[in-house]
């Protein structure tokens, strides 16, 4: 489903990633872990096509496309969904709104005819119960004055509506609580799919308990430094990662 | 004398004769003043404070006859789909500077309501309207030709206690262009009473044209006034207008001014908080796009204690746009417990665009409160990336923003039918 080679980025004339190679195929969920700064947010947000963030080598293949060639939204249409690990707060547009957009762009994207709005609320007002969201969330604008936790829910909620082929949730569990992290890994958990897959990053080993990843990925100074089963994760949390240090491989990094 | 004035003095010489009320010793020295006053300062240049950042070169070059003329004939259902109020059950239409009756159209108005178009008023109820138009000398320098030249507009006044609930709409067409209109307009509001007052501009030609307009409102005490202006002009008229309101105690005016289109749009609103307890609302949005420019000029008079003034002003600027704002905020020496409010919020859409915002604050009393804020921003990018993350289409993920900075100034509209015909122009200027 998702290929990528090589791949380099760089913010301003800062290089941030620096050669990743991995391949997500469908069915599967990759947790990709690594030290603050490492370039997670990075590479989670050049696949999902911001602009200002340069792509300087590699590939990135999509469902046999080239992913870096499409524009933002219609890697989104096209089903890629990135939680972001900062939800923007965007006052004057309201929450429900942006949803219903989102879904009928999506719809009319693939050929399916826009959802009216009682469609539409009833198939939203039923994933909020799956969120343990309150309805009047729906009346606000998109993530202002929401709380942290709030944020990342409603990131999830979007996720749920849109159910996406390729969902990369950027540190989606930081700040919650231990309820909340439950609601959201079960709102992540009813996504997976034969036919999805999921990137999930993150720093603890908490959320790969309540979601079992079928890899896991080390990135460090820009590189997948090291990539195994759901284990590597626990000695991540015994050990930290000063220990990979010595072992991280030079150049290829390559998991499949 | 510079030409321009030479042209403008022979269409006063020309004109006046046939300007309403002449027979009246009284108007022919008013309009005589105002003409003195004009022609003393000319047309004002980048070396007056006031039109430092505002360019009047390419409008004094406009040499355009003045004075209302004969309108091409108009049908309402082509103005209905265009009229903010549609629906209204009290309009007053003009075309090309002149007052349309069949247009036009007054439901019965409550006890204590008049409504009149100036052009219809005699002599004798005139010498009272010229009251209420002020001094001419302490006019700006259009009001003052504005005084010279004015030929219609509306008279619409509400005795003491008395209330019209739905809006009065005076909408303004200019059809034919090439033609300079001096319109007035007076609102009177005596003590406790009510009255809301739509004024709109529509230009259906996009030939050079000059639209000179002053209106004057009058709050008595405890009275209160919602009032409403919109410039929808046309892409060659040049539109100067001046707000003169003068508030009794305890009295609320609340102003709303858009100016979404027109090569060139200024606007000097002026309020006098005379009385205490006294408060005043000023809201605005400007757009500009192309080479067009607007320029607000607001000036806020504390005069009394405890009076409060809330000032809040946006502008859109895309293209080679230009905006500027100015406002001015005067708190007397014994205006204590003045609460006066000012922002001007810019969102600037290109690198070519330009705004030049000025908050002016005389506080000369001291026990006060009174703040002020402006920015001048781009497209939050980070916003932009949001919702097209989540599938929606970079131009209307703009155009979604863009209509999320400005809609707190049309939310803030009383009146529902007007806010929605607002929200959809608005849009739909960024859907375009
Ligand atoms: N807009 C930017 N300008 C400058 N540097 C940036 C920018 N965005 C990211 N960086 C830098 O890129 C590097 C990688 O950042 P990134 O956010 O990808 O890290 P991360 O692995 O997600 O970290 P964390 O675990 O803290 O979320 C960091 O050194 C960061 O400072
Ligand atoms: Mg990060």
């Amino acid at each position: 489903m998702l290929i990528i080679k090589e791949l380099h980025a760089a913010v301003g004339d800062k290089p941030i990633l620096k050669g990743i190679n991995l391949t997500v195929r469908a069915g599967e969920v990759h947790a990709i872990m690594g030290p603050n700064g490492s370039g997670k947010s990075t590479l989670s947000n050049v696949l999902a096509g911001r602009e200002n963030m340069t792509v300087t080598a590699g590939s990135v293949q999509y469902l046999g496309q080239d992913l870096l060639a499409m524009e933002v939204e219609e890697r989104a249409r096209a089903g890629v969904f990135l939680a972001f690990q900062y939800p923007v707060e965007i006052p004057g547009v309201g929450n429900v709104y942006l949803l219903k957009a989102a879904l009928n762009a999506q719809r009319k994207h693939r050929g399916l005819p826009e959802l009216d709005a009682m469609e539409f609320l009833a198939l939203v007002k039923d994933k909020m119960k799956l969120m343990e969201m309150s309805e009047s969330m729906l009346y606000r604008a998109v993530n202002e004055g929401f709380s942290g936790g709030e944020k990342k829910r409603n990131e999830i909620l979007q996720m749920a509506v849109l159910e996406p082929t390729l969902s990369i949730l950027d540190e989606t569990d930081s700040g919650l609580d231990i309820d909340a992290l439950k609601i959201v890994a079960n709102g992540v958990n009813s996504l997976r799919h034969p036919e999805r897959a999921m990137i999930l990053v993150t720093h603890y080993q908490r959320l790969l308990e309540v979601i079992t990843p079928d890899f896991v990925h080390v990135l460090a100074g820009g590189r997948i430094v090291r990539s195994g089963g759901p284990e590597l994760a626990h000695e991540l949390e015994k050990q930290g990662y000063a220990w990979l240090g010595s072992e991280a491989p030079e150049g290829k990094s390559s998991a499949t | 004398m510079s030409t321009a004035i030479a042209h403008y003095l022979a269409e006063f010489e020309r004109l006046a004769p046939s300007l309403p009320w002449q027979d009246s010793p009284q108007w022919q020295a008013w309009r005589q003043a105002g003409w003195d006053h004009f022609a003393a300062g000319g047309f004002p240049t980048a070396r007056h404070e006031e039109w430092k950042y505002t360019s009047l070169a390419a409008l004094e070059k406009l040499r355009l006859p003045c004075g209302p003329r004969a309108a091409a004939p108009l049908e309402w259902d082509t103005l209905r789909i265009r009229a903010l109020l549609p629906e209204a059950r009290h309009r007053l239409v003009f075309v090309d500077g002149t007052y349309q009756p069949q247009l036009s159209r007054l439901g019965p108005l409550p006890a204590g309501i008049h409504v009149q178009a100036l052009s219809t008023q005699t002599a004798e109820r005139s010498a009272a309207l010229q009251a209420f138009l002020g001094t001419v000398r302490a006019r700006t320098p259009f009001a003052a030709l504005n005084a010279a030249f004015m030929a219609d507009g509306v008279w619409a006044s509400a005795e003491a206690g008395a209330c019209l609930e739905e809006p009065l709409l005076i909408l303004h067409v200019t059809s034919a262009g090439h033609q300079v209109h001096h319109l007035a307009n007076v609102v009177q509001v005596a003590e406790g009473a009510r009255l809301t007052v739509v004024e709109q501009y529509l230009g259906l030609t996009d030939a050079p044209c000059f639209l000179n307009q002053v209106t004057s409102l009058h709050l008595g005490a405890g009275a209160a006034l919602t009032h409403l202006k919109l410039q929808q002009e046309g892409a060659g008229t040049y539109h100067i207008g001046a707000l003169q309101a003068h508030q009794q105690r305890d009295s609320r005016l609340e102003s709303h001014a858009f100016a979404l289109s027109g090569v060139f749009g200024r606007n000097d609103m002026e309020t006098v908080l005379a009385e205490p307890g006294a408060g005043v609302v000023l809201k605005g949005l400007y757009r500009v796009a192309g080479r067009e420019l607007q320029d607000f000029h607001t000036s806020i008079r504390h005069d009394s204690p405890d009076c409060s003034s809330e000032e809040c002003f946006k502008g859109v600027l895309e293209g080679n746009g230009r905006a500027v704002f100015n406002g001015k905020i005067r708190v007397a020496r014994d205006a204590q417990h003045t609460v006066s409010q000012q922002t001007n919020h810019n969102l600037l859409l290109s690198d070519q665009a330009e705004v030049d915002t000025k908050p002016q604050l005389e506080i000369f009393a001291d026990d006060v409160k009174c703040s002020h804020g402006t920015t001048v921003g781009q497209l939050d990018e980070s916003q932009w990336f949001y919702l097209r993350s989540r599938g929606i289409g970079a131009d209307l993920a703009r155009a979604l923003l863009i209509e999320a900075f400005a809609l707190d100034i049309v939310a803030s509209v009383p009146v529902p039918a007007v806010r929605e015909a607002l929200e959809q122009l608005v849009r739909s200027r960024d859907h375009v």
